[in-house]
């Protein structure tokens, strides 16, 4: 990488900091304008020319937390939490094994682990609400934990397939030779070598967990509704309460908030499917 | 070795089958008459797939996926570009715009279909309530046809940037400084190094971006969903949203199959030849 060639002379440098400054203000606004709105009253936000300067009120904060909206974000974190216990759990065992012992059906199963992401959302979701309603558990936690699964699952192990098979296999080997069965070469040799990559999937696994919206909707309907589905079917009523919907939804980007200064360690390389390292 | 090879025989089989459920049951509903609460379920063949193609709302909804698409990529992946190339320069603070650039990327999309919805909200909003009126602009923005697939598409890009903006960023810095150097040493100034040199070497993951990017935008549900459901009328309508209304409003879910099987095949069609252009 080269650095400073544009930035030599204090004229390009202010034109570079204009166009950052503007595309900060074009990412952020949208944000900063969610968090004002939610600190005011219902009427302050009916208000034409809106008001920068206010009294802030926790008022729509409040609401969350007596009335019954505190629900969903427990039902979205414990979705999101068994979800990286079972996605990490099965995800191991099975992308060291795919990684180290080589077959034909190894090598074409890469299809199927990234078709089910490049398959529209409405699709996938049929044969799985298929199956939870014949099951009888539509509207459980469970359910939308599964469906999560389906799709953590396998970029799980295709993150992780491709990690294991960049690491020496020299360490590994040595562990055998010396009487280490395959499963303790993994647990004390291979995992602790992988731990980037595994924190990388687990923070993926969350988020996806966290903000996914479609098979949430589907799937619950009054007990097992998630944040997303929370915020959607706020700004789909016709009693509009703002500074509430702007509440739930700077609720809805705590963990955004949190991961936005690990983001680029952990998550670009989860985000591109693998292809950058 | 063998042995312990059994041991872990298990975790992948339990796997490939809940790797391959969904899509291998997405194909067998397609091809059956399969409507909610029917009791009746009946094979018949590629019957699904020709009503979808053959209807006029599909086709309508098509090209609005085009749109949306064509002009989303585009978008997201210029203004991503110019973003990597101003931040792998030597500037201060450049480690705190990079994460906060981050933020709308990993943001739940419907909050971000709700923020632009609020924005562009015609009696409340700041934008479509207070500055665009004030500017002559008086219509509703979610309310007209055009104006409503703009904000869609500026809503996706809005959030869509920074994910461009951080793979093109990691392409930039994997290349060596040496060949800028041995450029600058014969007097290449910045635009042409940038031709010659930059954007040649970032060819990789300008298509591994543009594949990312086109699944994306082609399967994007929720941001349009939460501001405007498809309308006015089924202006802003792509085809998940077309597909959703037919599995999960008509209860169609044979048809909802086959328009799903469509789609993966687009998309696996144009990943490929993406890739056949990043390999030759």
């Amino acid at each position: 990488m080269r650095t400073s060639v544009l930035a030599r002379s204090w004229l390009s440098k202010l034109v570079l900091y204009i166009i950052i400054v503007f595309f900060l203000v074009f990412f952020l606004f949208p944000i900063l304008w969610l968090l004002l709105s939610s600190m005011k009253t219902h009427y302050q936000t009916l208000v034409i020319p809106p008001k920068l300067v206010f009294k802030p009120t926790a008022e729509a904060y409040r609401k969350i937390l007596t009335g019954g909206m505190l629900k969903s974000f427990k039902n979205s974190l414990l979705i999101a939490g068994v979800d990286i216990i079972l996605a990490l759990a099965l995800s191991i065992p099975a992308a060291y094994s795919l990684a180290r012992f080589k077959s034909k059906f190894n090598e074409n199963i890469g299809f199927w682990f990234l078709s089910v992401r490049m398959a529209p959302a409405f699709g996938v979701i049929v044969p799985i609400y298929i199956v939870i309603r014949n099951l009888r558990i539509l509207d459980t936690t469970f359910a939308v934990n599964v469906a999560h699964l389906l799709i953590n699952l396998p970029f799980a192990i295709w993150l992780l397939k491709g990690y294991f098979e960049e690491l020496p296999v020299e360490i590994e080997e040595s562990a055998l030779i010396d009487g280490a069965t395959r499963f303790q070469a993994l647990l004390r040799v291979v995992l602790p070598m992988s731990m980037p990559m595994v924190i990388s999937v687990a923070i993926l696994t969350f988020m996806f967990s966290w903000n996914e919206f479609l098979f949430a909707f589907v799937l619950t309907s009054d007990k097992g509704v998630t944040v997303p589905v929370l915020v959607a079917s706020l700004a789909g009523t016709m009693a509009f309460d703002w500074p509430l919907m702007c509440a739930v939804s700077i609720g809805a980007m705590i963990p955004a908030f949190i991961f936005v200064f690990v983001v680029q360690r952990y998550i670009v390389r989860g985000l591109t499917l693998g292809a950058l390292k | 070795m063998k042995e312990q090879y059994k041991l872990l025989l298990p975790s992948i089989t339990i796997t490939a089958g809940i790797v391959a459920f969904p899509t291998v049951f997405l194909l067998y509903v397609s091809l059956h008459q399969w409507v909610l609460f029917m009791q009746e379920i009946k094979f018949i063949g590629l019957g699904n797939y020709h009503s979808i193609v053959t209807s006029r709302e599909f086709l309508r909804s098509f090209g609005i996926t085009a749109i949306f698409v064509a002009s989303s990529t585009f978008l997201t992946l210029l203004f991503g570009l110019v973003l990597a190339l101003i931040l792998t320069e030597d500037l201060k603070g450049k480690g705190v715009f990079r994460a906060l650039f981050t933020l709308p990327a990993i943001i739940p999309p419907v909050v971000a279909g709700f923020a632009w919805k609020f924005l562009l909200h015609r009696e409340v909003g700041v934008l479509g309530g207070y500055i665009f009126p004030s500017l002559g602009l008086k219509k509703s923005i979610l309310g007209d046809p055009l104006l409503a697939l703009i904000s869609v598409i500026m809503a996706d890009v809005w959030c869509r940037v920074p994910l461009m903006f951080l793979i093109l960023l990691a392409g930039l810095q994997s290349i060596p400084a040496e060949i800028y150097e041995a450029a600058e040493i014969d007097g290449a100034n910045y635009w042409q190094a940038l031709r010659s040199i930059t954007l040649p070497h970032l060819k990789g993951a300008i298509i591994i971006a543009m594949i990312i990017r086109f699944i994306d935008a082609f399967n994007i549900f929720e941001t349009i969903y939460v501001m405007t459901t498809g309308g006015p009328g089924i202006a802003t309508q792509t085809l998940p949203l077309f597909g959703w209304k037919i599995g999960f409003q008509y209860f169609n879910l044979g048809e909802a199959a086959s328009l799903a099987v469509i789609m993966l095949i687009i998309t696996i069609f144009i990943s490929q030849a993406l890739i056949r252009r990043m390999r030759g």
